[in-house]
């Protein structure tokens, strides 16, 4: 394990996906590139990952897809949220923030 | 949760594609990765292979990605299928006998659950109908509502008190004529209030139902109007869609048809259907100086309300009770005290008539829960039959399960496959049933219909049925499969290293498929006990004493009311008629009565009788009368065996005589009844005395099945009572022929010389009696019926499991006769075995035919529930079977040549 990365804790990939397909419809490889670019430096995800969560969510209902066509004009596989899924990344991302800051609020005390 | 089901389904249905998208997906991610690279300078190749290896390696992500989709369950479930089916297939013969006899009884069972639906679940076809309920004036007595018939002038009371419900209505059955004169043509009609309609939220489905304004006596608007069933439409009109505006005459009165009802509309009893609904108060139309509708001793109406939303049962009732006093004093009639006292006191109350009233369901309800029973006890049995077979089979594929839990299969695994067997047998059980189910629910239904009273039940497969249906097929595949899957799965491993090992779960495998004999002989024991109890109490009705010979008598009912004579004139214008038939070649006797065996109605007067030296007593339990001309037991073959029969000067002027029946002389005048005065309707003004000339011998009056109550009759013309119009009266026709219809075409035209506008309905006696015992016919023969299917499974079932275990230990047994074992005593062996079993399930099943023959005691005439005879039969056929079953394998075993089977093994 040379990789200085981190290892993304349980449960998180789900959150960032949500987020990643917050603002507008993506395909996969999209949503990959897009958590490689924003984290790349800190976090460790492996592609492959992706898709059994990405599917994971769409079973649950928090996103939805449907095939369209790609910015080069390839059939492509587009997830993006669903009601229930803009209710779930907002509630994921408010407990996450006082999982946080609740932590670094005990590892700050002296 | 239901996108995640969806997901699941898609993955287990449209496996091909789910597949060719995971692969697209992944492809196109590979694709654009390796764009990205090709842009940073990397040529193609080293692209590619770069975004593979980023994206974990395709098929390892593809079979996380499978994972994930729940596609893995689906494979598996998929390669289940396809093994049990393949295993289903690999034996032909005995798959499709299991499945038939599978079909067999679950589709026996769902007709006969159909049928219950049908009778006792199904709500009525109306609007909201879980807010109407019956207004009746008694509490519910013996744990069914009766619901009591009202007078007109009663409802036209609570009619206006329209603050009592959110609607009411009333309603009752009437047969129309639809001829003029002559043998009649009758059809099923409903009288029907105004708002009928209207209250129950049922619309035409083509023309108009009538309302409150066509609701007149003389008709509305319109003039007299009629609404026509969906059934009678299609039979009569043949559906043609000028029907409204047509004439069609009731009982001689013109009604112009103006509406059909929608097709799953019946009325208000379930188990009844009507042709035609007019308005209630055209009534006074159709039998002008005989109706009903200002008459307060009448009940003939049924009413149904609409309670309010916000209404309970309790407060509905209240709200009755309230008005009670005001609407019976405003309809008393001209009765005798006590008869005033109780109409004035009975409560009002309310009872829910969501799923209708009905005597269809009064009478069969408990026939049918019997019947629906015995079909369960048979489905079981067979289960039992199923469940042998697969046990055995799976025992002769130990060596395969063995040999795949050796190889690292899961006993889940192994379990599941022999159960998806049993679920695939029960599922094309249960489809073939549901087939059969179709055509046995019809077909019992047709079963009950009489000439006079045809049954009409709507039993067709509704959600329920089907719901119903799904859970005896699941259990069923449970029950049979179960046992095996489990023993399957409890193979040790190390047996698949041995080559044909039969010693280690030998004895449990035995045990199992005793108890299951054991089961399925006590199951058998109590068909057969209730078998033998429904054959043996029909048997014992046929035989009663009827007190008269039916078969040679025709009853010809004539009704008066659209003829000119005036209701004073109609009882000459009866014997006029008897007169003429009596005439007939062919004719033996004929007599005119008010009612006549099996017709139906009663006359039951109170009775006073006067005791020599003391005051007249009156008699406090239910007697009979009939008013007859001489004639009658003569035309009937039932002897008057001491005094005198009627002669026909006993007529109006001579002083007035009675004859009684032997049960009235001997339990009402003490055995002495000569010469003794008997009253009707003592203490009114329309008491009428006459003095006892005779005895005759005891007659059935209204079913084969009650005792012969107390009987007094009186001739006809002696029978001076103004408030008596005759409307109709019975021609009892004694032939002497064998067959009483061929007379009927000289019989209607003797009487149409007397009066062409006489209406008459012919009904010979013999099929009347047969009509009677439907019920009791029907029971017979079907638990006759389940009853030998289930000794035909259940020796099935010891023949098999007596053959098997014989097989099984071929090898034992040849060593011991090469031992020199006495053949006998090796089958003396075997024997007590079985034995032993097939004694604790006729234990077993008697002790519960013991208890359970005391919950049909209800359905048996003439015979002790607990039949010591019916019990000791049922043993005595199920050990011959068993002994029969078991003897045959266990012959062969002791017959067969040792030193061949040795060599074999």
């Amino acid at each position: 394990m040379s990789d200085p990365r981190l290892e993304l804790p349980q449960g998180t990939l789900d959150l960032l996906i949500l987020k990643a397909v917050a603002l507008e419809p993506q395909h996969g490889w999209a949503i990959s590139e897009r958590l490689r670019q924003i984290s790349s430096a800190t976090l460790q995800i492996r592609q492959g990952s992706l898709y059994p969560a990405l599917h994971r969510l769409e079973r649950r209902g928090w996103i939805k897809a449907r095939w369209g066509a790609s910015e080069n004009n390839r059939r492509a596989k587009y997830y993006e949220l669903t009601r229930k899924g803009h209710a779930q990344l907002e509630a994921e991302t408010d407990a996450w923030r006082r999982l946080t800051a609740a932590i670094s609020q005990v590892l700050e005390t002296p | 949760m239901l996108t995640d089901l969806i997901h699941r389904l898609r993955a287990l249905f449209a496996r091909r594609t789910v597949e060719r998208e995971i692969d697209e997906e992944l492809r196109f991610h590979i694709e654009r990765q390796a764009e990205a690279y090709e842009r940073g300078g990397i040529n193609r190749g080293e692209a590619l292979r770069r975004a593979r290896i980023d994206l974990g390696g395709l098929e390892q992500v593809k079979e996380e990605y499978r994972d994930a989709l729940g596609v893995r369950l689906a494979d598996e479930l998929r390669w289940d299928l396809r093994l049990a089916a393949r295993a289903l297939a690999a034996t032909p013969v005995v798959t499709s006998i299991v499945m038939l006899s599978l079909a067999l009884v679950i589709g026996a069972n769902t007709g006969v659950y159909s049928i219950l639906n049908g009778l006792i679940l199904r709500t009525l076809p109306v609007r909201d109908p879980a807010r109407l309920v019956h207004v009746t004036d008694s509490v519910v007595t013996d744990g069914a509502t009766r619901v009591r018939a009202w007078s007109y002038p009663a409802w036209d009371q609570i009619r206006q008190r329209t603050e009592l419900f959110e609607a009411s209505t009333a309603w009752s059955f009437v047969r129309f004529n639809l001829a003029s004169g002559g043998e009649a043509r009758l059809v099923d009609g409903m009288w029907a209030d105004g708002g009928f309609f209207e209250a129950l939220g049922v619309r035409a489905v083509i023309g108009r139902t009538f309302g409150i304004h066509d609701d007149q006596v003389n008709g509305g608007p319109n003039g007299p109007v009629a609404v026509i069933s969906y059934g009678y439409w299609q039979r009569e009109y043949g559906g043609a869609a000028d029907v409204i505006g047509r004439t069609m005459r009731l009982t001689g009165v013109p009604f112009t048809i103006i509406g059909v009802t929608p097709q799953a509309f019946f009325g208000l009893e379930v188990g009844r259907t009507f042709d035609v609904i007019v308005p209630v108060r055209t009534e006074a139309l159709i039998r002008d100086a005989d109706s009903a509708l200002d008459s307060a001793s009448t009940n003939f109406l049924s009413i149904v309300a609409r309670l309010r939303r916000d209404q309970s049962l309790e407060s509905a009732s209240a709200g009755l009770r309230h008005v009670q006093a005001e609407v019976r004093a405003a309809t008393v009639g001209q009765w005798e005290k006590d008869t005033v006292d109780r109409y004035l006191t009975s409560p009002f109350t309310v009872v829910p008539a969501a799923t209708g009233y009905s005597s269809l369901r009064r009478r069969y309800e408990g026939p049918l829960i019997t019947i629906a029973v015995i079909v369960a006890l048979v489905l079981l049995i067979g289960c039992v039959n199923v469940a042998n077979l697969l046990l055995a089979r799976a025992i002769g594929r130990r060596h395969e399960m063995s040999l795949r839990l050796a190889l690292g299969a899961t006993r889940w695994r192994i379990a599941r496959q022999l159960l998806m067997e049993s679920v695939l047998l029960s599922a094309a059980g249960a489809g073939l049933g549901l087939w059969f189910a179709a055509f046995i629910g019809p077909f019992l239904v047709r079963q009950l219909s009489t000439p006079t009273t045809v049954v009409f039940l709507d039993v067709s497969i509704d959600w329920r049925v089907l719901g119903f249906t799904l859970a005896i097929a699941a259990a069923t595949s449970l029950l049979f499969g179960i046992a095996p899957a489990l023993r399957a799965s409890h193979v040790p491993p190390i047996d698949a290293l041995k080559d044909h090992s039969r010693t280690t779960t030998e004895s449990t495998r035995h045990r199992v498929m005793g108890w299951l004999v054991v089961v399925q002989v006590a199951l058998s024991v109590i068909l057969v006990v209730a078998a033998g109890l429904f054959i043996r109490s029909f048997i014992g009705l046929t035989n009663r004493p009827l007190g008269f010979e039916p078969d040679p008598v025709l009853v010809v009912v004539m009704d008066a009311q659209r003829t000119t004579a005036p209701p004073l004139e109609r009882r000459p214008l009866y014997e006029r008629a008897r007169e003429a038939v009596r005439g007939l070649p062919g004719v033996a006797d004929a007599a005119v009565s008010y009612l006549s065996p099996l017709g139906g109605g009663g006359f039951t007067p109170a009775v006073q009788i006067e005791h020599s030296g003391a005051p007249a007593v009156r008699v406090d339990r239910e007697v009979f009368g009939n008013l007859v001309t001489a004639g009658w037991f003569t035309t009937y073959g039932t002897p008057v065996t001491v005094g005198r029969n009627f002669a026909d000067d006993d007529r109006h002027g001579a002083p007035r005589v009675a004859i009684v029946n032997e049960t009235f002389a001997r339990e009402l005048l003490g055995g002495d009844p000569i010469g003794r005065m008997i009253t009707i309707f003592a203490n009114t003004p329309r008491a009428i005395s006459a003095r006892v000339v005779g005895v005759s011998t005891d007659a059935i009056h209204g079913s084969p099945r009650e005792r012969v109550p107390p009987t007094w009759y009186l001739p006809i013309a002696q029978f001076d009572v103004p408030e008596f119009p005759f409307p109709t009266a019975r021609l009892s026709v004694r032939t002497s022929t064998e067959a009483p219809e061929s007379l009927i075409r000289s019989i209607a035209a003797a009487i149409a010389d007397v009066d062409p506008q006489l209406a008459l309905t012919f009904r010979p006696l013999g099929s009347q009696l047969r009509a009677s015992l439907t019920q009791d016919r029907l029971m017979a023969q079907l638990a006759g019926f389940l009853g030998a299917l289930a000794l035909v499974l259940a020796t099935l079932g010891l023949y098999g499991v007596t053959s098997y275990a014989v097989t099984r230990r071929r090898t034992e047994i040849a060593i011991r006769l090469a031992l020199g074992a006495a053949a006998t005593r090796v089958a003396a062996q075997i024997l007590t075995r079985v034995s032993i079993l097939v004694g604790i399930g006729v234990a077993a099943g008697t002790a519960i035919s013991l208890w359970a023959s005391t919950l049909v005691g209800g359905l048996i005439y003439d015979l002790q529930p607990r039949d010591p005879a019916t019990l000791v039969g049922a043993v005595l056929v199920l050990s011959c079977m068993a002994a029969l079953a078991a003897w045959l394998p266990v012959r062969r075993a002791a017959r067969m040549d040792p030193v061949a089977i040795l060599r074999e093994s």
